[in-house]
């Protein structure tokens, strides 16, 4: 074999260091091609699964794990009072059974009659109404001759009520059952309402 | 140092916001003061616990509220509820209505021993009587027009046994009522009539 002579190999190799003049456009023409090329049809699932490093400060860290705990305990007693006022109608709770009565059974209109030939203002207040005379419904229209009554929508159940007579008197429905309800000394009257018959 | 003061903060701020939401409890208790509606709500998740009625204690709650009572007061009413409610539960069965617990307590609360209402309960079964919330509340009106406990217990198992229907217990009670207020001794006015319904029935205890 013969030799090559050194001189076409530096001849060569100089041609090779030459540096290559790019016009101003080539970048731009390069980048063109590129976008023109099709997406990976799984791009963006690529990019969320892609790992990346989030950086948070310990105090921010802190604040938020007190705030999610503090968040998740009222959110474990809300749940447990909605769970309890939702029990069905065959557990003892009050208040979801008289929910269910409302529904089912439904309210009965109820009579209630006074006599109070001095009274200026009688009202009915009891468990059906939270004890609450502001209720416009319950309140007793004079009848003439001292007779005040009113006829409201009491739920199916068993009830405790009186009249409260010019927005200070206690009194008990003299013709209700009585009970022996003592606890503030004032007295209060039972009511049955039954599925057929209001007692 | 400022980072655990704000650290502290927060954890004062979560905290409080905790407790509020388990102090409140029934959002109707906020008419109560801190101390009494606090009470309350325990007692009120203790019985709830105990898969007892919660809802009579709510409105004896309110009814001492409305009626200007103290919170001490309140809490001793609503604690003797629940002791009487729980005995209710205990003789009439797991089985009873909320109606008929309330009505049980009552009666225990007018002096009615646990085992007149157990005694109450199968009679009515005999019966073939579904509920005994009438007959319990008509017991209580009893007691509460001077007719003595013993007395009145029997009058009322008499009537059950008989199969008094609810109709029924309510006219017994008027016409009882009606003689008392008439001058009638309030034990006479309830035998006699007692007697007279059981004979409507055309059955006897």
């Amino acid at each position: 074999m013969r030799a090559i002579p050194e001189r076409w190999v530096e001849r060569v190799a100089g041609e090779l260091r030459r540096p290559v003049q790019l016009d101003d456009g080539f970048d731009d023409k390069v980048m063109s091609e590129v976008r023109r090329l099709p997406r990976h049809r799984f791009g963006a699932w690529a990019r969320a699964l892609r790992p990346r490093t989030i950086t948070i400060s310990p105090l921010l860290s802190a604040i938020a794990a007190v705030l999610l705990l503090a968040l998740a305990l009222s959110a474990g007693h809300a749940i447990g009072m909605v769970r309890a006022l939702r029990t069905g109608p065959d557990r003892p709770d009050g208040a979801a059974e008289r929910a269910a009565t409302n529904q089912t059974s439904g309210r009965r209109d109820v009579q209630f009659v006074l006599v109070a030939p001095t009274a200026r203002k009688v009202q009915v207040v009891g468990d059906f109404n939270d004890w609450d005379a502001s209720h416009a419904e319950y309140r007793a229209e004079h009848r003439g001759g001292g007779v005040w009554s009113v006829t409201a929508k009491v739920p199916v159940g068993h009830h405790r009520y009186a009249f409260v007579v010019d927005d200070s008197l206690w009194v008990a429905d003299p013709a209700a059952p009585r009970l022996l309800d003592d606890d503030f000394g004032t007295p209060n009257s039972a009511l049955v309402v039954g599925g057929e018959v209001a007692q | 140092m400022r980072a655990a003061w704000l650290t502290s903060c927060a954890c004062c701020i979560a905290l409080s916001v905790t407790a509020r939401a388990q102090t409140i409890g029934d959002a109707r208790l906020a008419r109560l003061d801190s101390a009494t509606r606090v009470a309350i709500v325990a007692l009120v998740d203790s019985a709830r616990r105990q898969r007892l009625p919660t809802e009579p204690l709510v409105d004896k709650a309110l009814e001492g509220e409305k009626k200007g009572a103290d919170g001490g007061r309140i809490v001793t009413a609503v604690r003797g509820l629940s002791v009487d409610l729980r005995a209710a539960r205990g003789s009439l069965g797991s089985g009873a209505s909320t109606d008929e617990i309330t009505a049980g307590a009552n009666a225990i609360h007018a002096g009615f021993p646990m085992r007149d209402l157990a005694r109450l309960r199968v009679a009515a079964q005999h019966a073939r009587r579904a509920r005994v919330t009438l007959p319990l509340t008509v017991a209580t009106d009893l007691v509460a027009r001077g007719v003595p406990v013993a007395v009145a217990s029997d009058i009322v198992l008499s009537l059950a046994r008989a199969g008094l229907r609810d109709p029924d217990f309510t006219m017994f009670q008027r016409n009882v009522r009606l003689d008392i207020e008439h001058g009638a001794d309030a034990s006479a006015a309830a035998q006699t009539r007692a007697r007279g319904a059981v004979l409507h029935t055309g059955r006897t205890s």
